[in-house]
């Protein structure tokens, strides 16, 4: 059920980030939509599905992304990584953890992304990156890190019901 | 005696009343009538206005709900008729976009293009990247280039059933063999991690200028010669350097494409077996 939900929630914001988001630059800056709804998703405590998640949404990106093949598998992956750990480290404050974790994740996928393609031979200053793309689709994450949280937190909250505990 | 007097009553009544009207008639009354009439008209006024008020006060939650009915019928074909002037917004412009690219697939009819719609754009902000809604399915290839009604755009990357990517010539990746025009130098043009392209390799003994054309050279047989590519916008000539560069304006609008033209006649040329070991990638 959780592995289904994932492609009903990705699919759509796949849709929406190329042929939306992507059309609405902030500078050079894009959202990453899948990046987020991974990050939400793994951040809740109930959810056991994290890492599948992970995978769906970098083969999906990888799918249809330029983007050499496992850059974003890896760096989706990493992030699951980071926000399950975060998760076991901070239990409270799930908004503020969340945007903490935009922001590492962002810089986590652009940072990897960058890296392949320097690597790859491509000319890319770091300066011009950091000011016109990380920068700007940090703040885009930011602008709608909030909102997906919420969303896919009533989407977990709906998938793995708390079952009441009663006492004898 | 009786009878007598009522005729003469009656006659003397008829007659006063002919001079009233001819009085009357004459203008002669104007004044006279005003005294009488306008504090009559006052009241006849005040009275149907209350009466209106009374009779609006009856009729109001039956014309209220009649005037709700019909207002909310009118806002409702005020929005159909708005939906409809943006949807024939759209196919005029649409049309226009078309017709464009009519004209430019009939000023070169050496090549067969085939019209894609772009669906998309890479999610990576690296990349320049647009998705089309044609794939191998309409004969689209890899390497296939692609253009508007203005110029070159890019080249097809990747394809699927119904969908292709097409990379565009401002990605950081993208290499062109170009020519300036009028004087006929050869030259690469190299998309820039920012969307701008630089015409590099120009070699030093060649006079450009700004404002000069640039077309696709067709060496490489990456892309096939003559198509347009922009205007030179600003040059870079260090004496000390072996060759000049260019920014160069494209004519196509990377950040408005709508419509596109995969030139479907074309095969690019696989050259690496002819290079020699040293210079392949």
């Amino acid at each position: 059920m959780a592995i289904l939900m994932a492609f009903l929630v990705f699919i759509p914001f796949l849709v929406i980030q190329i042929g939306i988001l992507s059309n609405l630059p902030l500078l050079q800056g894009y959202p990453d939509l899948i990046l987020l709804a991974i990050l939400s998703w793994s951040l809740r405590p109930e959810v056991r599905t994290a890492w599948q998640w992970g995978v769906i949404g970098g083969l999906l990106m990888t799918l249809v992304s330029a983007m050499p093949v496992g850059v974003y598998l890896l760096a989706y992956l990493l992030v699951v990584a980071i926000a399950r750990l975060t998760r076991r480290v901070v239990w409270r404050l799930p908004f503020l953890t969340m945007l903490v974790m935009t922001i590492l994740g962002t810089f986590l996928t652009e940072g990897l992304s960058l890296i392949v393609l320097q690597l790859m031979g491509r000319d890319l200053s770091i300066r011009f990156v950091f000011g016109t793309i990380f920068i700007p689709s940090v703040l885009y994450n930011l602008i709608l890190a909030i909102p997906t949280y919420a969303l896919i937190s009533e989407l977990a909250k709906w998938v793995y019901p708390v079952e009441p505990i009663y006492e004898s | 005696m009786n009878t007598t007097s009522r005729n003469l009553q009656t006659i003397v009544f008829v007659l006063i009343a002919v001079g009233m009207i001819a009085l009357a008639l004459g203008g002669y009354l104007t004044s006279l009538s005003r005294i009488f009439l306008n504090p009559l008209i006052e009241v006849q006024a005040w009275v149907y206005s209350r009466f209106q008020v009374a009779q609006d006060l009856l009729r109001a939650p039956q014309d209220m709900a009649r005037l709700q009915q019909r207002n909310a019928q009118l806002e409702a074909q005020v929005s159909q008729l708005q939906a409809q002037i943006i949807e024939l917004q759209q196919q005029l412009t649409e049309a226009r976009i078309l017709s464009a690219l009519v004209d430019f697939a009939r000023a070169n009819p050496e090549n067969r293009y085939q019209a894609a719609a772009v669906i998309g754009r890479d999610p990576s902000p690296f990349l320049r990247y647009i998705i089309i809604n044609r794939g191998s399915d309409d004969n689209i290839r890899r390497g296939m280039p692609v253009v508007t009604q203005q110029g070159l755009v890019g080249r097809i990357d990747a394809v699927t059933a119904n969908a292709a990517r097409v990379q565009l010539i401002t990605d950081a990746a993208s290499v062109v063999n170009a020519k300036i025009q009028p004087s006929g130098a050869q030259a690469v043009l190299k998309g820039q991690a920012s969307g701008d392209l630089l015409l590099d390799l120009i070699p030093q003994g060649v006079s450009i200028e700004v404002g000069n054309l640039v077309l696709t050279s067709g060496l490489g047989g990456g892309y096939p010669p003559n198509i347009v590519i922009g205007q030179i916008a600003g040059i870079r000539s260090q004496p000390q350097e072996l060759f000049q560069s260019a920014t160069v304006q494209s004519v196509a609008d990377f950040n408005q494409l709508e419509i596109v033209l995969v030139i479907v006649n074309f095969r690019p040329v696989n050259i690496e077996p002819l290079m020699p070991e040293g210079n392949q990638p």
